[in-house]
């Protein structure tokens, strides 16, 4: 490049040229001391599943073909730019072209060509990560509700999705909880919810799929036989309301044989199990309270408080005995004043789990006490 | 030229607020829409600022209130695309659209005074959802049956507020619609036939038409939807035999189709402005228009890949559409690089900007194309990777085409020009902030962060890319304090433009800047697609046929 005397860039330029080399340098340094970490973060993580691996082959066609395209144009682009920029004091005209219609029609025709076979190739992935084998090895139901799983163990013979399960597993995470599945085999999932849409979601199988109230979708999921004994964390993918981000589960998966072990004795735990009372325990019975005063128990089981109004001594200090029964739940039991201060803030802790809050000594009145994650579990608290 | 010898508007432009809110002249509504749009970009900036903010850590920072989180994200959404980039590219339209073909107003100027002012209506009646126990909060797409009215869902007065925002801001959207087309149809100045007008005509006239078409849909679902919530109607709700995916079916057959409204116009803008710093005409002027119409067809066929894990979708169909639709978006791309082949460059701020447009929005093509695989799709659905891809398309194109506007068109509205160094300043920091916020989120989603969590573990690796998009974030704000300077000096002190600061070639700089009330004392006459370049190079009906017919230009004349 070359600068005719007398013609000198403006300030602006000269700082726009220093910030872009500023930032190239910085950025190159960056990706040269990081190169392998980059080029993996562009791909999604390592397939754990027979689907996943078929979506990850895809996506690695997929990209070759975005970034060919990528580096061509914009090197295209910025080739032209460089090129050809107007040297000062040029004023002539350039010659005025209009268009060529070879150049359009190949342009429309190349782009056609490989969409189509983009299409093909993804149809065919399309078709294969849709299979359902016609006898899968087991049958599993995972069932969404603000903001937690279950997963119910179907029969064997289950074609609906809406039988009674053998067993269920309400415990989110691992290692007591989660979606237990043998490696090396095919598991059917139906996707129930009754509230509002979920998705279930894991990055290690590539796979998401929508759980829809009214609607029970259905796929095959076969987890590589090497990956026994791997824990993959699943998330809610659908906006679901505010505890969106705490709908985490895990899925385990085991050796063919420690599932059958596990299996059965999930079996022989759930025959010996009496159902549940309806109403719950109340967990806090047998703690002794901490702290001085009055102790008001509160539980909360499938996110909603079991104790719709309590009753405190005012202007004393007093415990609530906070017992959180919902497994990997956060909740909390904050107080509000009738002009909607927070009167008392406590910390939230996930469930199973009960803790005791200390209560300041509050006025004699009528409050709300609620959950800070969870906006539909309030009551109404009395202090006289 | 000769002036003043048409009779003017009775006393002309007196200046107040009385005749700002009276106004039914298209160039001062225009200007309406443009500040009242900047007003709403600023708002929704905030928010996702706020956003960006609880993002930057693991751990919740400072919104304890999960459902503020929740509302954020949503009114960001909803305020920027609602508010900010529809609103704006019609108030450029509104603003150019008469200019370039020759007419002395829109069609209906009360109309268009009315459609304007749904729009701050509909704007507070979305923002007081703030002050009257919550905002929407169930995403911009108010997926049912979340926003229906229930305890874990949108309880509160602000999704109704949404609804009935939407709606008017809706009916704005229509009567803008009709209003563009009729102008466009019945108004072009003799000589101005359908293959001469500018492309930002050509774009206004097939998104008014995307409109039109998908625009009733989505306000009689918001219509539904109210009713569900607030007269115990069951359109959408499950549990009393409704169905939840209509919702998707009915609020993607227009928002797909309004995606295109987003940067058509955003399109036509950079058309016009390529080919004036590049001292050449738009390289296949009617294969952009065919392109245009067939991006506004192909539109309407391709609502559904939003929707492919939905389960109630039939995915190849979709899937091929969407792939189809990558096609006439490209031979745009080539139209555009090959107007700068061998052209000569200027690079007045307008230019980097339309630059920064071609460069970003290939990448939120390509990156599209990823999610019309439907396999890949389930990877990637609802992860980040589809914020980076949708803010590459809507940033990267659509704001990148909004600012390229705002330096061209300045001169014109305001008869002074807007700072060159404030602008390359603005420039480079909106670059980089913006690739430095939204680039990582490719990253993010592959590596399966989902969207519209308030919240993620700090043991999964994406601390580093998250601090990133937030520094990003923040960069990106600090670029509008240049801006806003430059438009503050630049109104009073800026260079004074005269009537044709850039050599343009259509007919809006064949008058004074700024224009007088009902535009032009006089028209040149229109030959060709460049009017204004005609007549600054002397050139004559037979040059004008000679040079399409493939002949040796002509030397150059003055005038």
């Amino acid at each position: 490049m070359t600068t005719r005397p007398g013609t000198r860039p403006s300030a602006g330029t000269i700082f726009l040229w220093i910030v872009v080399l500023a930032v190239a340098v910085a950025a190159g340094a960056w990706v040269v001391l990081n190169a392998a970490g980059i080029i993996r973060s562009f791909w999604p993580p390592d397939p754990a599943s027979a689907q996943g691996r078929q979506i990850n082959d895809l996506y690695t066609i997929v990209f070759i073909i975005a970034a060919a395209i990528f580096f061509v144009v914009e090197g295209l682009i910025i080739w032209t730019v460089i090129r050809y920029r107007r040297r000062p004091g040029d004023d002539e005209l350039p010659p005025q072209t209009h268009g060529h219609n070879l150049a359009e029609v190949v342009w429309t025709v190349v782009p056609t060509l490989i969409v189509i076979f983009l299409f093909v190739i993804s149809w065919q992935t399309l078709n294969s990560v849709e299979a359902t084998a016609a006898q899968p090895d087991l049958k599993v139901r995972a069932h969404a509700g603000q903001f937690q799983w279950t997963f119910d163990y179907l029969p064997a013979n289950a074609t609906t999705g809406t039988e009674e399960p053998v067993f269920s597993v309400t415990a989110p995470m691992a290692p007591d909880g989660g979606l237990t599945l043998p490696a090396g085999k095919t598991t059917h999932l139906f996707l129930t919810s009754n509230d509002v849409i979920h998705a279930f979601y894991v990055p290690h199988f590539l796979f998401k799929r929508d759980v829809v109230p009214g609607h029970i979708n259905q796929f095959d999921l076969s987890i590589d036989a090497d990956e026994a004994g791997q824990v993959f964390r699943g998330q809610c993918a659908e906006l679901c309301g505010t505890g969106h981000r705490i709908m985490v589960f895990d899925v385990n998966a085991m050796d063919p044989a420690a599932f059958q072990a596990w299996y059965d004795q999930k079996v022989v735990e759930a025959s010996q199990t009496p159902p549940p009372p309806a109403s719950g325990e109340p967990g806090g019975s047998g703690a002794p309270p901490q702290g001085g005063g009055t102790v008001v128990d509160v539980t909360a089981k499938n996110v909603a408080f079991v104790e719709k109004s309590l009753t405190a001594p005012a202007d004393q200090p007093w415990t609530i005995h906070f017992d959180n029964q919902d497994a990997s739940t956060p909740h909390d039991v904050d107080i509000k004043d009738g002009s909607g201060a927070k009167v008392a803030d406590n910390k939230d802790f996930p469930g199973v789990a009960a803790q005791d809050y200390q209560i300041k000594p509050l006025p004699a009145g009528t409050y709300t006490f609620f959950c800070s994650i969870h906006s539909n579990m309030t009551g109404t608290l009395t202090v006289q | 030229m000769a002036t003043t010898t048409l009779p003017r508007a009775a006393t002309g432009y007196r200046s107040g607020l009385y005749e700002w809110v009276t106004t039914t002249d298209h160039k001062r509504i225009g200007i309406l829409y443009i500040v009242n749009s900047f007003i709403f970009f600023f708002l929704a900036g905030i928010l996702a600022l706020l956003v960006r903010s609880e993002l930057a850590q693991p751990g919740i920072q400072f919104l304890t209130d999960e459902g503020l989180y929740n509302q954020l994200f949503t009114m960001h959404g909803s305020v920027m695309i609602f508010l900010f980039i529809i609103p704006m590219l019609a108030g450029f339209g509104n603003y150019v659209v008469p200019l370039q073909i020759g007419a002395p107003d829109m069609a209906f100027p009360r109309i268009n005074a009315l459609s304007f002012w749904m729009l701050p209506l509909g704007g507070i009646l979305l923002s007081l959802g703030f002050v009257t126990g919550g905002a929407a909060a169930a995403g911009w797409t108010s997926y049912t049956p979340l926003s229906e009215d229930r305890p874990l869902g949108s309880p509160g007065a602000g999704q109704d507020l949404w609804l009935m925002g939407l709606t008017l801001i809706g009916t704005s959207s229509i009567l803008g619609a009709v209003n563009f087309l009729v102008t466009i149809f019945k108004m072009r100045a003799p000589g101005m036939t359908l293959f001469r007008m500018p492309i930002l005509v050509w774009t206004v006239l097939v998104t008014s038409v995307l409109v039109l078409m998908a625009t009733p849909v989505f306000t009689s679902a918001l219509i539904m939807l109210f009713i569900d919530r607030n007269l115990g109607g069951h359109f959408f709700d499950p549990q009393f035999g409704g169905n939840a995916i209509l919702w998707q079916n009915v609020f993607w057959f227009y928002s797909h189709p309004a995606v295109y409204v987003m940067v058509l116009p955003a399109m036509g803008m950079i058309s016009e402005i390529l080919p004036v710093f590049s001292r050449k005409p738009l390289f296949g002027y009617k294969a952009f228009v065919f392109a245009t119409a067939g991006i506004g067809a192909l539109g309407f066929s391709v609502w559904a890949h939003h929707m492919f894990t939905t389960g109630a979708v039939f995915l190849p169909f979709f899937s091929l559409m969407t792939f189809f639709i990558a096609v006439p978006t490209g031979v745009k791309m080539f139209n555009w690089i090959f107007t700068m082949w061998r052209g000569k460059l200027t690079f007045s701020t307008p230019l980097l900007f339309a630059l920064g447009f071609l460069t970003m929005f290939l990448i939120g093509g390509i990156n599209g194309a990823f999610s019309a695989a439907v396999p890949v799709d389930f990877a990637l659905h609802d992860t980040y990777w589809v914020v980076a891809h949708l803010h590459y398309v809507l940033f990267g194109g659509s704001v990148f085409g909004v600012f390229a506007g705002v330096y061209y068109w300045f001169p014109k509205m305001t008869g002074r020009m807007l700072g060159e160094g404030l602008g390359k300043l603005q420039f480079a920091m909106i670059f980089i902030g913006f690739n430095l916020t939204f680039f990582p989120m490719h990253q993010l989603g592959l590596a399966g962060m989902p969207r519209r969590i308030a919240d993620y573990a700090s043991d999964v690796g994406w601390n580093d890319l998250n601090l990133a998009a937030t520094v990003g974030g923040f960069l990106i704000a600090a670029s509008m304090i240049p801006f806003l300077w430059n438009v503050f000096v630049s109104r009073r002190n800026g260079k004074v433009a005269d009537w044709d600061p850039w050599e343009g070639n259509t007919l809006e700089w064949a008058t004074s800047s700024p224009p007088p009330p009902y535009n032009f004392d006089r028209l040149p006459e229109i030959r060709s697609e460049r009017p204004l370049f005609d007549l600054r190079h002397g050139r004559t009906t037979t040059h004008v046929a000679a040079i399409e017919s493939g002949a040796a230009p002509p030397a150059p004349a003055g005038h």
